[in-house]
């Protein structure tokens, strides 16, 4: 006999990280409806960016969205205002900015599969993985200043050079993590409860993926072919080793195949970087108020971010728009636990990465 | 990223969008609001197309406060969440889109009208 029962998962709940909730609708033990609760942090960012800051300071209120992927918000804020100002970056800037763009994905995709081995019962794996993840945040501190929360991006450049102690330290800590990395795909591949335990679990299919709009590492596990570092000429990814990383089967799986691919083109791309990059200022003077209305898409480590910033010559903007990975990615995520078993549902949330700061905003 | 913006009327929307939107070539990115003060606000559907570089269509209708908003979840399952959200934001109705997603009954309401 069928029995349906209402169970909630969140707003605060053991597998999870940042407050959501969810409510499920189980028919015995599969899921069948799904409700998701996502506001219990919103902190009015959107308001605050035009009539609390002035345009200037913005770029460091959007950095504050979301601690992990902070780099990602100031740059796509300042690419906003620098295309409304007239202005574009030299060749060194933007290697400069992919350079850090590329790590934060590293040590977020590396976040991610802590958690997901957490969620397999590997605790002492996740914390192997975050104490690896540290090779990259030294760098990150290296350059930026900060571990988290860097406010290295500025508008006309970067707030800070690479210098050639900074080259060596990086190369030092990519070669150091380049095999734990090999190391981790081998388990995400052979270890059974990380691979085929996780395989047709939580799967998202391509056409699924289409009319929901997925995006990233969630998309590509699927199949769909899109990445924003593809779709837009603002960086030129092409030059230093950009490799579009995809899987098929939609499921746990592939989207750990994904994150663990991406780490290793990522690594690739950094060294790329480094050991090729242009001469020039690292900052330069940009002159004016921002006028018109500007759209930008920037590939963050969930997906792509999204900004539409307007001005009129003022002071204060007259709209920042912000759509983050994660709240694009919920239509999809209810989507795929739609028919998936109840225990099952911290695993598949952990493979998604949410990230309910950047949601919320 | 330059954008081809496409002005409509509120009430051709539907139709305009169901004549443009094809998921397998275009990517929804969201819906969004702008206070143009005087009672009106201006709606955006904005798309990029998969698989091509800068490529950004943004759907725009200019309409008042009180009017009340088709809704396109039903051509694109996704924009629910984005409708909710200019719904909590500026105040206007869309159709099934319900209030709540981020503001709570006792919080500030409508917060990016400019007049508040």
């Amino acid at each position: 006999m069928k029995k349906v029962v209402n169970i909630p998962l969140g707003s605060q709940h053991i597998s999870l990280l940042e407050p959501i909730r969810f409510q499920f609708t189980t028919e015995n033990e599969k899921i069948i409806e799904v409700g998701a609760d996502v506001g219990f942090v919103h902190r009015g960012i959107e308001k605050a960016c035009s009539e609390t800051f002035e345009w200037k300071k913005v770029g460091y209120v959007v950095a504050r969205v979301c601690g992990l992927c902070a780099i990602t918000h100031s740059l796509s804020y300042t690419l906003a205002v620098e295309r409304l100002l007239g202005y574009e970056a030299n060749e060194r800037i933007k290697y400069l900015r992919m350079l850090m763009v590329e790590l934060d994905r590293i040590h977020s995709h590396m976040l991610c599969l802590a958690h997901v081995s957490e969620n397999a019962g590997f605790e002492a794996m996740f914390m192997q993985i975050m104490a690896d993840r540290e090779l990259v945040m030294d760098i990150q501190e290296a350059i930026s200043g900060n571990r988290v929360q860097f406010d290295y991006i500025a508008i006309g450049g970067v707030n800070r050079d690479v210098t050639p102690e900074l080259v060596n330290m990086i190369h030092k800590n990519l070669d150091e993590l380049r095999p734990k990395i090999d190391d981790l795909m081998e388990r995400f591949s052979n270890n059974w409860s990380l691979s085929l335990k996780y395989k047709g679990v939580g799967v998202l299919t391509l056409d699924e993926a289409y009319i929901y709009n997925a995006l990233g590492p969630l998309a590509r596990a699927s199949g769909l072919k899109t990445d924003v570092r593809a779709e837009s000429s603002d960086f030129p990814y092409e030059d230093v080793g950009y490799e579009m990383i995809f899987e098929s089967s939609g499921d746990i799986y592939a989207r750990n195949m994904v994150r663990l691919r991406e780490i290793i083109n990522s690594i690739t791309m950094c060294e790329n970087i480094i050991d090729n990059l242009p001469t020039g200022e690292i900052i330069e003077k940009v002159k004016g108020k921002p006028e018109g209305e500007v759209v930008v898409r920037v590939e963050a480590p969930r997906g792509e971010l999204f900004y539409l910033v307007k001005g009129s010559r003022k002071n204060f903007l007259d709209r920042v728009r912000i759509k983050t990975p994660t709240f694009s990615a919920i239509p999809a995520m209810m989507e795929v636990f739609k028919g998936s078993e109840y225990a099952d549902a911290p695993a598949i949330l952990a493979s998604f990465d949410p990230c309910m700061s950047c949601t919320a905003k | 990223m330059p954008i081809r913006k496409v002005e409509i009327r509120l009430e051709d929307m539907l139709d305009e969008l169901t004549t443009f939107y094809d998921a397998k070539v275009w990517h929804f990115l969201t819906v969004n609001g702008i206070d143009l003060g005087d009672g009106k606000i201006e709606l955006q559907w904005i798309f990029s197309k998969y698989g091509v570089k800068d490529e950004t269509v943004l759907f725009s209708a200019v309409t008042a406060y009180e009017t009340k908003v088709p809704s396109v979840v039903s051509l694109i399952p996704s924009a629910t969440l984005s409708e909710r959200e200019i719904v909590d934001m500026f105040g206007v109705e869309i159709e099934g889109a319900a209030k709540g997603l981020y503001l709570d009954e006792d919080s500030l309401t409508m917060p990016l009208r400019c007049s508040l």
